[in-house]
C-alpha cells in the first residue's frame, strides 16, 4: 500500500494525489507529515509541491468535473480533518468518471461526507465574515485577530480585499500563527511571529465607545433572550468582539 | 450635545424598527472606494435580545411632529431628543464599516418640521456616502411618507433597500392610533416605489448601463397586538402588499407598551410566539406557494400556538399525505412538514440519479423528526403510527416544537 505524504499545502495537496493516480499499488492514504504513522507494509511516499502537477489537476477538475466541486474540496482541504487527503483522492476518482453530474449524487457516502464538512467550513467563513473586528492601530494599520475552527484566514482575506480594498489591514489567526497582509493593492499569506505595536489610537478608542454605545441601545429590553444570542454567536467567537 | 449621546439616544429610538436584513444587493466595489454588497447579506452581532445586527440602524433625529399612540418617539413623550448632521452619520458609518462593525446603513427617521425637510436630510446623508465617500456597502433607506416623490425617487438611486412602514394593518386602527398619519399618504409611495423598482428591471433588460434603482426590493413593518385585527386580517394584508406593491418583505413587530394610554391594550409581555407564527406563514406564503386562505379563515381566523402553520394544515389535509418522495413534485414536497425548500432541493437533484431510500435522506441531512410521518420513501412509511390527526399531532408536540417555543419564552 502506497502512502502519499504531502507539505500541508494545498498545491502540496493536489501534487500527492497526482503522483496517486499513477499510483499501481492500492493507495492506502494522502496525508500530511503530522497525520502519518508508520506501519508495516507501508510504502511511504513523500512528495514535494509541485506547480505544475498541481495546476494541472487543479484545471483538469475545474474544467472535467466542476468550478463548485473544485470550491468543495478547497474547503474541506482548509477544514485540516484527518484522513480528508483520502477523501478527496476518493471524490475525484468519482468524479472523473462521472463528471459534474457528481454534484447531483448527494446520497452518495463519499458526496455526502464532502458536502458536509465543506459545509461546516463554509460556515464559519460566512459567521466569521461578520464577526472579524479590525482595530486601527499606531501607523494606521488595521488589524484583526481571530482564532477560527478551521483554516479559513485565505477565504477571509479576498473577501476583505474586495471590501476594505482603501485601507490597510492585517488579519491574524492567532491559532496557528498565521497572517494575511493587505497593502491597498494585494494581500499575501505569511506567518505572524512578532506581533505589531497594538497600541490603539485616540481616534480608535472614540469609536470603539461609540460602538458599545449603539450594541447597548438597540437591544429592546422587554425581549432579552440569552440564549436565542448564544445560539446564533457561539461563545468562543466573543473573545475579539469590542461590544462583548 | 456630543456624538456618543446622539448615537445613544436614536440607537435607542430606532430599536423597534424590525429590520436589519443586509441581503439581496451584490453591489461591486468601485476603484478606490470602499465597501460591496454581500448577496445572502451578513449578520455582524446578536444583540442581547438575540436579534441579528447587519446595519447601523438608527434615526436621523427623534424630533416628531407627530404623536402617534404606539410610538416611542411622539410628540407628546418626555424624552431627550437629538438629531444628527448628514456628515457626522456619514462618517460614522464610514468608521464602522472600516472596523467590520457592520454591512451598512438603515437610515429611518421621524418627522422634523415636515416631511420634504426630513427626506432631505436622509438624501443628504447617503449622497455624501454614494458619491463622496464612493461608498458601496448596503443602504436601507427609509422613504417619509407625504416627502415629494421626486425626493423619493432620488433617494432611490442611492439605496439598496426602501421602505415605507403601514405601521397597522387597516386603516381603521391607523386612524386609532395614528390620527395624523393618512393611509393613502402611506400607500401612495409604496405604490411608486413599487412601479419605480418594476419599471427599472425592465429597463435594465433593454440597455446594460441602467443604473440601480432599489435594487433589494422595498419592504415595509406593521405592528401586531396594538390593534384588534386577526392573524387572518393581518395575512391577508401581507398576501396583498407581496402581490400589488412588488414587496420584497414584510416586518411583523410584535407590540411592546411603551407608552401608557387608555386606547393601548395592556400587555404584561409582547406577544412575540404570535410574531413568530406570522413570521413562519408570511415564509409559506413566499417561498412554500400557499394561499393566506388555505392556512387560515373566517371560522379559524388565528394561528395555534402550539403547532406551527404549515403543520397545522398538514394536519387538516391529511388526504394528500403520505406523499412518495420519489414522485411526489416539488410543490408538494413543500408542503411536507420538516421538509424546507433546501431539503426539497435536495430531493428533486438527487432522485434523478435514482430511487431514494429513507436512509439516504439522511445521508443529505434532511430532518425526519417531523416528516416521516408524512411520506413514504420506496413505498415504505416509517412514521410508525396509523396516519391519524390525534396521533400524529401528539407525536409532533412531542418531536421538538416545544423546545423551539421556549425560545420565545421569557427568561
Amino acid at each position: 500500500m502506497d502512502y502519499f505524504i504531502y507539505d500541508g499545502s494545498f498545491q502540496g495537496l493536489l501534487t500527492a494525489i497526482y503522483e496517486a493516480f499513477y499510483s499501481k499499488n492500492q493507495v492506502g492514504g494522502i496525508l500530511r507529515e503530522d497525520e502519518y504513522q508508520p506501519a508495516f507494509f507501508a510504502n511511504k511516499i513523500p512528495v514535494e509541491a509541485d506547480l505544475q502537477k498541481s495546476d494541472q489537476l487543479y484545471l483538469a477538475i475545474k474544467n472535467k468535473i466542476s468550478p463548485q466541486s473544485l470550491r468543495k474540496i478547497y474547503y474541506v482541504f482548509l477544514s485540516e480533518k484527518k484522513e480528508t487527503g483520502l477523501l478527496i483522492y476518493h471524490y475525484l476518482r468519482l468524479g472523473f468518471k462521472i463528471g459534474r453530474k457528481i454534484d447531483s449524487y448527494l446520497n452518495h457516502e463519499l458526496v455526502a461526507r464532502l458536502n458536509q464538512l465543506s459545509g461546516k467550513v463554509s460556515r464559519e467563513a460566512h459567521l466569521l465574515k461578520g464577526l472579524l473586528r479590525f482595530r486601527k492601530i499606531e501607523g494606521g494599520v488595521f488589524y484583526a485577530p481571530f482564532e477560527p475552527d478551521y483554516n479559513i484566514i485565505t477565504l477571509m482575506a479576498a473577501h476583505f480585499a474586495r471590501r476594505l480594498a482603501d485601507q490597510d489591514w492585517l488579519i491574524h489567526d492567532k491559532r496557528r500563527g498565521l497572517a494575511a497582509v493587505y497593502n491597498r493593492e494585494e494581500w499575501l499569506l505569511t506567518d505572524m511571529v512578532n506581533l505589531p505595536d497594538l497600541r490603539l489610537t485616540e481616534e480608535e478608542k472614540h469609536y470603539q465607545r461609540l460602538w458599545q454605545s449603539f450594541y447597548q441601545h438597540i437591544a429592546i429590553e422587554a425581549r432579552k433572550n440569552p440564549r436565542l444570542q448564544v445560539q446564533n454567536m457561539p461563545r468562543r467567537y466573543w473573545k475579539y468582539l469590542i461590544e462583548k | 450635545m456630543d456624538l456618543l449621546d446622539k448615537l445613544s439616544i436614536l440607537a435607542d429610538a430606532a430599536k423597534y424598527d424590525v429590520s436589519c436584513s443586509s441581503s439581496g444587493s451584490s453591489r461591486k466595489n468601485t476603484p478606490g472606494g470602499i465597501g460591496n454588497g454581500a448577496r445572502t447579506g451578513i449578520c455582524h452581532s446578536w444583540s442581547d435580545d438575540g436579534r441579528c445586527i447587519s446595519l447601523l440602524k438608527i434615526l436621523f433625529t427623534n424630533y416628531c411632529i407627530y404623536n402617534c399612540t404606539y410610538c416611542i418617539n411622539r410628540a407628546g413623550n418626555e424624552r431627550p431628543r437629538a438629531a444628527f448632521t448628514p456628515r457626522e452619520l456619514a462618517d460614522l458609518t464610514i468608521n464602522f464599516y472600516r472596523r467590520n462593525y457592520i454591512e451598512g446603513l438603515f437610515l429611518s427617521s421621524a418627522v422634523l418640521r415636515n416631511p420634504d425637510y426630513t427626506m432631505e436630510q436622509l438624501l443628504k446623508t447617503v449622497r455624501i456616502l454614494r458619491k463622496e465617500y464612493k461608498f458601496n456597502g448596503y443602504i436601507h433607506l427609509k422613504a417619509i411618507p407625504g416627502a415629494d416623490l421626486s425626493l423619493i425617487f432620488e433617494a432611490g438611486k442611492y439605496a439598496d433597500r426602501m421602505s415605507v412602514n403601514i405601521e397597522l394593518p387597516t386603516r381603521q386602527s391607523l386612524k386609532m392610533l395614528a390620527p395624523e398619519k393618512d393611509f393613502t399618504a402611506i400607500l401612495t409611495p409604496m405604490k411608486n416605489i413599487g412601479q419605480a423598482i418594476r419599471q427599472n428591471q425592465e429597463e435594465k433588460k433593454k440597455y446594460r448601463k441602467a443604473g440601480p434603482f432599489v435594487p433589494a426590493g422595498q419592504s415595509t413593518q406593521l405592528i401586531v397586538g396594538a390593534s384588534p385585527e386577526t392573524d387572518y386580517q393581518v395575512l391577508k394584508v401581507s398576501e396583498n402588499l407581496y402581490g400589488q406593491f412588488n414587496m420584497r418583505r414584510i416586518y411583523y413587530s410584535a407590540y411592546v407598551p411603551v407608552n401608557k394610554d387608555s386606547i393601548l391594550p395592556a400587555l404584561k409581555s409582547p406577544p412575540l410566539l404570535r410574531e413568530h407564527r406570522l413570521y413562519q406563514a408570511d415564509w409559506l406564503l413566499r417561498f412554500y406557494k400557499f394561499r393566506a386562505d388555505e392556512l387560515l379563515s373566517e371560522e379559524k381566523p388565528d394561528f395555534d400556538l402550539e403547532l406551527d402553520p404549515k403543520a397545522n394544515w398538514a394536519l387538516r389535509h391529511l388526504e394528500y399525505f403520505p406523499v412518495e418522495i420519489n414522485k411526489a413534485d416539488y410543490e408538494l414536497l413543500l408542503r411536507v412538514p420538516g421538509i424546507g425548500v433546501k431539503s426539497a432541493r435536495r430531493i428533486v437533484t438527487a432522485r434523478r440519479n435514482g430511487s431514494l431510500s429513507y436512509y439516504d435522506l439522511e445521508k443529505f441531512g434532511t430532518v425526519l423528526k417531523r416528516a416521516r410521518y408524512f411520506i413514504t420513501c420506496q413505498g415504505k412509511y416509517y412514521g410508525g403510527i396509523p396516519i391519524r390527526e390525534d396521533l400524529v399531532k401528539s407525536r409532533l408536540l412531542s418531536a421538538g416544537d416545544r423546545q423551539q417555543l421556549s425560545l420565545f419564552s421569557q427568561e
